[in-house]
């Protein structure tokens, strides 16, 4: 166990364009961190510069306090599982838990008792006798993990979108089984994905990539109420963030003619060129007869079992609401209403603070 | 398009390959059956009804016999030497090194040789007065080899050449396997703390179990077939110490001219080999599959 310090580290594939631009990262021990990103943003060449299997072109790799750089991964103490499983296959589960404490030189009698343990914290106990080659998708997925973790020395477990082959009815047996294992080992562990449930289930803090730069890190709750930019706005939560074009209405800040924030908030306002309203669609709700709101007509309404996603226009731009299935949506002119506290203001997609 | 001219069309256009299996495969093949059965020979040509007597004469023609087993001998023999060298050879030139593409060219060059004419060049260097490899070993003191004319020589004398000509497309058909591997393996191995030898025989051995046999599997039924650097090199000599079953076939029809007892020769090798390589195909997908991939 250990801390990590990626300390002014940057990648580039071939001396090209960043594919992880240069940046200090510290991974604090014991905890739990999800790189979540589209596809081509950096996580897994990220992942790899920890586990050594790339050497940055930039900065140094710092595992509690020691430069590991220039360590080949053999000796760098690090567990990693991939997005697909690997197992070797032509060997048992135990010899497959036992493979990482064999090339140690560990004899039977010592790693037995370890490899037990483990299959033991996976749930694998009845399957030790078992050739890994007919285990399923996520079993082998757990040998992969268990490989990881049945070495003393890890200073940190790396996954690399572990759940990505694995039907969807195991998933969430999968992910549970990882975290126990996880609590009773308390490794620091980096885990990437691209599936945002994941990264906020499963990490105590989710970094958010894109082109090769962390854009906001953070806990579920404050990449969900705060997204620093238009990008994790629109990334985070399903369905994304609305952000409406906003207007300077006497100096306050509003939309479709409407004032809505104070103008404490307008006067911080710099002259920005693209200045938007932003609001979660899970904050929107109808107006009840006779309360104030801004008109909107209803396009659409997506059932999505026990929410419905109703797809709104206001003033010519789209909006989605996000409501329990129970409430009644009006068919045709309906009336928004834009809670102030939940509304945030964006220049250049930038947030600013309220 | 109705149904009797749409079937009239189908069979056109299957008609030229059909009849070319006919006149090339099946015709052949039920001509020697029913050849097998007749008394055909330089002294008696001629397609009469000799019943079995071909059959009941080779069960106890032991040079047959004898030439089968050398055959499985040499077969068996050099295929494992080709995959051992192949493998050895692929595994050099599959990581980035240096010239790496004039290697995996250069390793090819044998294979694109004729066959005859190399065997040919082969017997030439290994004659035993006026070759070059007698010669050769004569700076360092040893030799003169009997290469062709002593029996466990000639039989490592074509082995050699077997090997030296084939190794190349047992090379080809392992590169092509361990270059469409998956890198994830390796990458775990590498952090399990497998060296070089452990992740050679955990990773890339078993996964390559399925290359191995198709390879091994075209090498043996090629190599079954050996025969033109047998009748350049030795001529199935010394006495019959290089003969293979392909070869005493060869000798029996073509030069005895015993057409009939040639052809239930051939037939029965057919048979056998059908059988043989069907068992040793199993074999290998159930040692290979069932233990390793």
């Amino acid at each position: 166990m250990a801390r990590i310090h990626l300390e002014q580290v940057g990648h580039s594939y071939g001396g090209g364009t960043y594919a992880l631009e240069k940046a200090d990262l510290v991974f604090e021990e014991g905890l739990t961190y999800a790189l979540l990103g589209p596809s081509g943003c950096g996580k897994t060449t990220m992942l790899n510069i920890i586990s050594g299997l790339v050497r940055p072109s930039d900065g140094r790799v710092l595992v509690g306090g020691t430069d590991m750089t220039d360590v080949p991964t053999v000796r760098r103490n690090i567990a990693q599982v991939f997005q697909f499983p690997v197992v070797y296959r032509s060997k048992t589960v135990f010899e497959n838990l036992a493979f990482p404490l064999r090339c140690r030189g560990w004899n039977t009698t010592r790693l037995r008792p370890r490899v037990e343990e483990i299959a033991e914290l996976l749930g694998m106990s009845k399957r030790l006798g078992q050739s890994a080659r007919n285990l399923t998708a996520d079993e082998k997925q757990l040998v992969s993990l268990g490989r990881g973790l049945v070495r003393e020395d890890v200073a940190a477990l790396l996954m690399d979108e572990p759940l990505t082959v694995i039907d969807p009815q195991m998933k969430s047996d999968l992910r549970r089984r990882i975290k126990q294992a996880n609590a009773r080992t308390r490794h620091t562990v980096v885990y990437v994905t691209h599936d945002q449930n994941e990264a906020m289930t499963f990490a105590d803090e989710v970094l958010v990539m894109r082109a090769g730069r962390v854009v906001q890190r953070g806990g579920a709750q404050e990449l969900f109420e705060n997204p620093r930019d238009t990008y994790v706005g629109t990334f985070i939560g399903s369905p994304g963030m609305n952000f409406m074009a906003a207007e300077r209405i006497g100096g306050r800040i509003g939309f479709a003619g409407v004032a809505l924030l104070p103008a404490t908030a307008a006067n911080e306002v710099p002259d920005a060129a693209d200045l938007r309203i932003g609001i979660r669609p899970e904050h929107l709700a109808f107006s009840n007869d006779g309360e104030q709101g801004i008109p909107a007509s209803v396009n659409f309404v997506q059932d999505q079992g026990s929410f419905l996603i109703v797809d709104l226009t206001v003033a010519s731009q789209t909006i989605k609401v996000k409501v329990r299935r129970e409430v009644r949506i009006p068919s045709g002119p309906a009336r928004l209403s834009f809670p102030a506290e939940r509304l945030r203001l964006y220049a250049d997609g930038a947030l600013l603070t309220p | 398009m109705d149904q009797p001219e749409f079937r009239f069309y189908k069979l056109s256009f299957l008609l030229p390959g059909l009849l070319g299996l006919l006149a090339v495969i099946l015709f052949p093949l039920f001509f020697t059956v029913r050849v097998s059965l007749s008394g055909w020979s330089a002294v008696s040509p001629g397609l009469d009804f000799d019943g079995l007597a071909n059959y009941r004469a080779l069960v106890s023609d032991v040079r047959f016999w004898q030439s089968f087993e050398r055959l499985a001998g040499m077969a068996v023999g050099t295929v494992l030497i080709q995959y051992i060298l192949g493998f050895a050879m692929a595994l050099l030139v599959w990581r980035e090194i240096r010239y790496r593409r004039f290697f995996r060219v250069l390793f090819l060059v044998p294979m694109m040789t004729t066959p005859v004419i190399m065997s040919v060049i082969w017997r030439t260097i290994l004659h035993e007065s006026l070759g070059p490899a007698n010669d050769f070993l004569g700076l360092f003191g040893l030799g003169p080899y009997p290469w062709l004319t002593d029996g466990s020589f000639a039989m490592a004398s074509v082995m050699m050449v077997e090997v030296w000509q084939w190794t190349p497309f047992m090379f080809l058909l392992l590169l092509a396997g361990l270059i469409s591997l998956p890198r994830e393996p390796f990458l775990a191995a590498a952090i399990d703390g497998a060296g070089p030898v452990r992740t050679f025989f955990n990773v890339t051995f078993p996964l390559m179990a399925p290359v191995s046999i198709g390879a091994i599997i075209i090498r043996l039924i090629e190599a079954s077939k050996i025969m033109d650097s047998v009748y350049v090199l030795t001529s199935g000599g010394p006495g019959t110490a290089t003969e293979t079953a392909g070869y005493y076939i060869y000798i029996r029809g073509l030069k005895d001219f015993e057409i009939g007892y040639a052809a239930a020769l051939s037939v029965t090798y057919l048979v056998v080999m059908i059988v043989l390589l069907t068992v040793i195909a199993k074999l290998l997908v159930r040692t290979f599959v069932g233990r390793g991939t």
